[in-house]
């Protein structure tokens, strides 16, 4: 009897140890194969990530270029019709209605009150006035004028540009007698260019 | 285990005691089950941001129009001419709104633009922002625009006023005066007709009673019920073509431009009077003037001061302007 219970024992105990192997060996196919798809899982959310990213990056180097675009297409149509505008034009001052004239006294004294033309002419916009001739690069100042040839609006240095040309015109005091002198410039405009830095 | 029990992977242990009675349940695995869940919430978050991305893009299309027109009306700015009409054609249907903000400096030209896309129209809160321009227009809607500018002064040049209108609607200028009606015959714009009006016009009379009415000897213009002031033609049609609210704040807008052109020329004055060059004008009292402007029934103070200050320049001794 001792014996018979013994034998169903073990028997009974070598079939649960079968089973509980199975279920192991079962538990650990499982467990591998959760392994996997959460790598998988990852890889994908990685790869979806990645793509979105490198898709937000094009856009927007494509919004920097956009920008830019249309910074040169306001300094490339700003410079034709700038010289006509109430803060540069001569007017009838020197005789006549004048087209692309600048009034040389009236821009030193914007020069003054700049900071209220802040981004008045586009955002990132710099105007400069360089006269052809004599040539030289002494930046007109209050204290020098006229003897200078470049009026620099705005101190920021911006290096894309476009220009035309302008007859610069002042005021001139000769021997007591006051005179409208004109000269050749170049006006330039220039803008930023976005792709350049983030600053 | 029989054949079919290979495939049973949820509850391994449990299922086999469940034996003739799991004959209904549904054969999926565990994998299946995540996969498709992970895969729905991959898929929703794709398609989630594929349509917030159409819209950004979409956004970014209707502020780049809206700036690229602000920048487009630089060149029909004017030299010397005393007026001017262009036309504007955008590939699809479009709604321009533009709007006026005033601050401490020169205030702001808003543009606002709305696309038609795939029948809808697609809504934008980005807003294309300029300090030196001025348009006049009420709500446009179409494809084909026409832009006429005429240049505003008080004494001096101040700014080039912009009149945007839609070609599809048409305005009717009824017993315009002569030189209003030359003017408009002068500019050939297919929307503005001095006679043979279409019907659905939008009428201005310059007597009697209509849609838009103005009196020319008092200097108003009545519209929706309110009265826009105007110093000069270049304000008249300005208040025809705009709503009172964008006009008035337009008109703060130049007033401020105004009072910072007068100090400009104030202290050119000052500058070239070393040189022996005088004169001697009220610049100072055009600027508060122009400062202290409340709205456009005030416009004829401004005026007067101005002409006095044009009459002066004209013969002086050293032209400022």
């Amino acid at each position: 009897m001792v014996v018979k219970i013994s034998l169903r024992s073990i028997w009974f105990a070598q079939a649960w140890s079968n089973q509980r192997t199975d279920s192991i060996a079962q538990n650990k196919k499982a467990q591998m194969k959760i392994q996997q798809m959460v790598f998988m899982l990852l890889a994908a959310t990685l790869f979806f990530a990645l793509v979105g990213m490198l898709l937000l990056a094009l856009k927007f180097s494509g919004l920097k270029e956009s920008a830019t675009e249309l910074e040169e297409k306001n300094a490339l149509l700003l410079v034709t019709k700038i010289a006509n505008s109430p803060e540069f034009s001569c007017g009838s001052a020197f005789g006549n209605l004048k087209t692309n004239c600048v009034d040389a006294d009236k821009v030193m004294m914007l020069k003054k009150n700049i900071d209220k033309y802040d981004n008045f002419w586009g955002k990132e916009t710099n105007i400069e006035i360089i006269k052809i001739y004599p040539e030289g690069n002494v930046v007109c100042t209050i204290g020098n004028y006229p003897n200078c040839n470049l009026i620099n609006l705005q101190s920021k240095k911006i290096n894309i540009e476009h220009s035309n040309f302008i007859s610069l015109c002042r005021k001139n005091l000769i021997n007591g007698e006051v005179h409208d002198k004109c000269e050749l410039a170049k006006i330039i405009v220039s803008y930023k260019d976005w792709r350049e830095n983030d600053d | 285990m029989k054949k079919g029990e290979k495939k049973l992977k949820i509850f391994p242990t449990i299922r086999p005691r469940l034996g003739s009675r799991t004959r209904g349940y549904l054969q999926i695995s565990f994998t299946w089950l995540f996969s498709i869940i992970a895969g729905a919430i991959i898929l929703f978050l794709v398609i989630f941001m594929t349509s917030k991305l159409i819209s950004t893009e979409q956004m970014t299309l209707n502020a780049k129009t809206g700036t690229e027109i602000g920048i487009l009306l630089n060149p029909i700015e004017m030299g010397f001419e005393s007026a001017k009409s262009t036309t504007m054609t955008l590939p699809v249907e479009t709604r321009i709104i533009a709007k006026c903000e005033e601050d401490n400096q020169f205030g702001k030209q808003i543009i606002n633009l709305s696309q038609k896309n795939l029948g809808e129209w697609t809504v934008t809160n980005i807003e294309a922002k300029f300090t030196n321009k001025y348009i006049f227009s009420k709500n446009l809607e179409g494809e084909t625009f026409y832009i006429f500018v005429k240049p505003f002064e008080l004494g001096f040049k101040v700014a080039d006023l912009i009149y945007m209108t839609s070609s599809k609607k048409e305005y009717c200028f009824e017993n315009a005066p002569e030189n209003i009606k030359k003017e408009i015959e002068f500019l050939n714009q297919k929307n503005l007709v001095t006679e043979n009006c279409q019907e659905d016009s939008i009428e201005i009379c310059f007597s009697g009673s209509c849609e838009i009415k103005v009196n020319y000897n008092s200097k108003y213009v009545i519209k929706e019920g309110n009265r826009m002031y105007f110093s000069d033609d270049v304000l008249m049609y300005a208040a025809i073509f705009s709503d009172s609210e964008v006009y008035e704040c337009q008109v703060k807008r130049l007033m401020q431009r105004t009072a910072n052109l007068a100090l400009l020329y104030k202290n050119k004055a000052n500058f070239v009077s070393n040189r022996g060059c005088n004169s001697n004008l009220n610049l100072l009292g055009l600027k508060n003037a122009a400062e202290d402007l409340r709205n456009s029934a005030e416009l004829k103070s401004v005026n007067s001061i101005a002409e006095d200050i044009n009459d002066l320049n004209k013969f002086a001794e050293c032209r400022l302007w």
